[in-house]
């Protein structure tokens, strides 16, 4: 299942405006002078350089101790000869070897800095680690679940498939997922450790078994392409800048004839009754305030045309209102009830958003629970839910 | 047999989970079989890991490093096995080949260095010398990076084994 790099070539690339050079895939050769392609590239690139010289090792999978080696002698070089540079090297938190092997660099050199780049991967990470908001995602898939539950039968998942579910977040969805589907196989990867972790002992409490729960990060996954016949993204495309990038790599994954299945949603058509107008007002601030943070709240309907832009055919979208009519209205409330703390709190203040207006933004939030709890009151919160093949 | 050194044995009495066995000439004619080999493994042993992925890419840096040096310092002809067994979260990779006195020797000094006080620096010196890498620099990098231990033993068929055991995952599941 791990991808097997000795197929995956190695490559470099130089970006001029970021005055970065890459390194992509497997490196193991027999011999330093098989470098020298790359490190003739890296000289040119260089040359046009000054200042800081940024090496991007974050998608090299595998480098054994003959290109470390000259690698290391090359970079040590360049800050030598040139007292005009620095070198940064950025490494990746998912090649578990990388940063280590890379961080001796620094010994050897002040001009020499390194560093895991995914700490800042995406703008919202620090607000989803947060521990209540683990506590909101476990009860959303309380609701959502009894929805998908038929609509994943609906999108093809049948029992026995290999499924990888990425984002897995906290992986209540993936324990639901093993127990009524079975699949033969079920990676779980998300970018959070300690979301993870969460997940482990969650499945090891619950006795589940066969979940494979891994850390990964979803724009660039270590696993292998074409090995999926069902693969989820639930509620994560609107928290990347660049969805299109983890669509890609949902594709890649996928095998040819699987299916790719996400979830989206779009928040400002999130409803109440009484105290709609209020309600309203507040969910279309959600909306600029995720905005604000580089993230699209707003995905939900836009799923179809990303899939079919991905090159997925047969594509199927629908939607389901999650309300407090499901099942227990407080369930309902309760996930509310943590929207307004992340987001009328740790999101606002972060933003730098005047009392007054967190206020208003909060009553719009009490008052959806105050419109889920009363006894004729309405409250919903729709979500759009698409899928497609990917060609034979 | 030799003495291993200190804490870790030779026969390890665990059981086998996968053991290849192959012409230490066949392994020779091509050097991606290090690649290929260290990967198709370490995908074999990283199902049960707490996480697979992670497990596996440093599984096959880690073994990959021992192959190469295989691949580069051995005895003429003869086998060359491979062995992996597990004890908890201790990986234990045994390889097993041909091995003349001057091979044997090789393989002594570098075992010397890893397990030595200064392992640290003869690392760091050994990575930033200019002369190409020996044998030694990716065996102290398992020792150095990985936390490695590392022994070597002469069998009496003419082969050596050189053994390292490894903690690649802070607790297992
Ligand atoms: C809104 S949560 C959704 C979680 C889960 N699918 C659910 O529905 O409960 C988004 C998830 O994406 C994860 N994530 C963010 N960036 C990621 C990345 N680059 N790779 C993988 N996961 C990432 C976060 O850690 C978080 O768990």
């Amino acid at each position: 299942m791990i991808a097997d790099n000795m197929t995956q070539a190695f490559q470099w690339t130089f970006n001029e405006n970021d005055q970065e050079f890459s390194l992509h895939g497997s490196l193991r050769p027999q011999r330093a002078d098989e470098l020298n392609g790359c490190f003739s590239a890296m000289e040119q690139s260089v040359a046009k350089v000054s200042g800081k010289f940024y090496v991007n090792v974050r998608r090299l999978v595998r480098m054994n101790n003959v290109a470390f080696h000259a690698f290391a002698g090359k970079i040590l070089d360049l800050v030598r000869s040139r007292s005009d540079l620095s070198v940064h090297v950025t490494t990746s938190s998912v090649v578990g070897w990388a940063t280590r092997k890379f961080a001796v660099l620094e010994t050897m050199s002040d001009k020499i800095t390194v560093s895991e780049y995914d700490n800042e991967f995406y703008p919202g990470q620090s607000f989803v680690e947060d521990s209540e908001f683990i506590h909101v995602l476990r009860t959303q898939t309380k609701l959502t679940w009894r929805h998908e539950k038929e609509l994943l039968r609906k999108h093809g998942l049948k029992p026995g498939m290999q499924v990888a579910d990425i984002c897995c977040g906290i992986g209540d969805f993936a324990v639901l997922l093993q127990k009524e589907f079975e699949p033969d196989r079920l990676v779980a990867l998300d970018h959070s450790r300690s979301s993870l972790d969460y997940a482990r002992r969650v499945a090891a409490d619950f006795g589940i078994r066969g979940i494979d729960y891994v850390f990964g990060d979803a724009a660039d996954m270590l696993l292998e392409d074409n090995q999926f016949d069902f693969v989820t993204c639930r509620h994560s495309l609107q928290v990347f800048d660049q969805p299109e990038l983890i669509l890609k790599e949902l594709y890649r994954i996928c095998k040819p004839g699987g299916r790719v299945y996400v979830t989206n949603e779009k928040n400002s058509h999130c409803l109440g009754e009484p105290r709609s107008e209020s309600i309203q007002w507040t969910y279309n601030e959600v909306a600029k305030l995720w905005h604000h943070f580089d993230m699209d709240i707003e995905i939900g309907p836009k799923s179809r045309r990303l899939l079919i832009d991905g090159g997925f055919q047969n594509v199927t979208i629908g939607s389901f209102m999650v309300t407090n009519t499901d099942g227990d209205p407080q369930d309902f409330a309760d996930v509310i009830a943590s929207w307004k703390n992340l987001f009328a709190g740790k999101m606002a203040q972060e933003r730098g958003d005047s009392p007054e207006f967190i206020e208003r933004f909060a009553k719009g939030f009490d008052d959806h629970i105050f419109a889920a709890l009363h006894p004729k009151g309405y409250a919903g919160w729709p979500i759009w839910v698409a899928s497609g093949r990917k060609p034979l | 047999m030799q003495a291993p050194s200190e804490g870790i044995s030779l026969n390890s009495g665990l059981p086998q989970m996968i053991h290849l066995d192959l012409d230490i000439k066949d392994f020779c004619t091509d050097w991606t079989h290090c690649d290929l080999m260290s990967g198709y493994i370490a995908r074999m042993v990283s199902h049960n890991r707490l996480d697979s992925l992670l497990f596996s890419n440093l599984y096959s840096s880690a073994l990959n490093e021992l192959l190469e040096a295989v691949y580069r310092t051995h005895g003429s002809s003869g086998k060359l096995q491979c062995a992996v067994q597990r004890d908890g979260n201790v990986d234990r990779i045994e390889l097993t080949f041909p091995a003349d006195e001057e091979t044997y020797k090789v393989y002594e000094a570098a075992i010397a260095k890893v397990n030595g006080d200064n392992a640290e620096t003869l690392y760091l010196e050994a990575l930033f010398a200019d002369a190409e890498p020996d044998a030694s620099l990716g065996l102290l990098e398992l020792g150095v990076d990985y936390g490695a231990r590392l022994a070597i033993g002469r069998n009496e068929d003419g082969r050596m084994s050189l053994v390292a055991e490894l903690v690649l995952e802070d607790d297992a599941e």
